[in-house]
């Protein structure tokens, strides 16, 4: 196994580990916090490829925008459960979901991972018209959330 | 020749344990937490697409439209979070009776 095997392994491990820890743990403060660690694992994984557009991405926004939100939303509800019920039907899906993952596992799994470089001109180009979309698509997002919350003080006053 | 593996595994992994913290969450925050973490997998999964290298500004387009598309999910859930708040005191889940499905 090479190095970059042995840093995928030890990565994927931690990672693994600290989302076992967003399930485990009863407080949310808690379990935002191993999120944000996860994200941040999974944003590593994107630098061993030399993926340094998409990390910056992840670590900035992802992490430093919404993960922080959450963080900062767990703390204000702090909510401790008595138990966390988990009904057994559920095993069925699940258990349905893990089949389809590993036969796509099973298939691709000699596939070769290379390092890759995004262009980050050619996608401005190519792209250009998506993220406008997508960002007019938030505005109005934010301007109809803005809409349904003044309503419904309105309707609690 | 196992890089694929691993990091499918770990994306497959990661995305279970936020099905279970999804199934499991008795209130909106941890429910949040729970799509988080899937957004997270799916990222992870994204990794492949981008050694290919015909398919790697696609890649780049996915993970920015599922950047916003986390970001818009947030934005949705503060606000669910803010108003059965102000409704109810509560953010916890069991007290939401409309919608929803039962085994």
């Amino acid at each position: 196994m090479d190095t970059v095997s042995l840093i995928l392994l030890a990565l994927g491990s931690v990672t693994v580990l600290s989302s076992l820890g967003v399930l485990l743990s009863r407080d949310n403060f808690y379990s935002a916090l191993y999120m944000a660690l996860t994200m941040i694992f999974i944003a590593t994984t994107f630098a061993v490829f030399n993926i340094q557009s998409a990390f910056i991405l992840i670590a900035f926004i992802f992490i430093g925008a919404v993960g922080i939100v959450t963080v900062a939303l767990a703390a204000v509800f702090r909510y401790v459960p008595k138990s966390i019920p988990v009904d057994r039907l559920w095993i069925i899906p699940t258990i349905l979901t893990i089949a389809v993952l590993t036969y796509t596992l099973y298939k691709y799994a000699t596939f070769n991972l290379s390092q890759a470089s995004v262009d980050i001109s050619a996608f401005q180009s190519q792209y250009a018209l998506a993220v406008v979309f997508l960002v007019c698509l938030m505005v109005l997002l934010m301007i109809s959330i803005v809409k349904i919350v003044r309503r419904e003080e309105l309707c609690l006053k | 020749m196992f890089e694929v593996a691993i990091v499918l595994i770990t994306a497959v992994v990661v995305l279970l344990i936020a099905y279970l913290t999804a199934i499991s969450s008795r209130d909106l925050i941890r429910l949040l937490i729970s799509l988080e973490m899937m957004f997270g997998a799916v990222f992870l999964a994204l990794i492949p697409v981008f050694s290919i290298p015909e398919m790697t500004n696609t890649a780049f387009g996915v993970l920015v439209i599922t950047i916003f598309t986390s970001s818009s999910e947030l934005l949705v859930l503060i606000a669910s979070i803010v108003l059965l708040n102000r409704m109810t005191r509560d953010v916890s889940t069991d007290i939401v009776s409309s919608g929803g499905d039962q085994l």
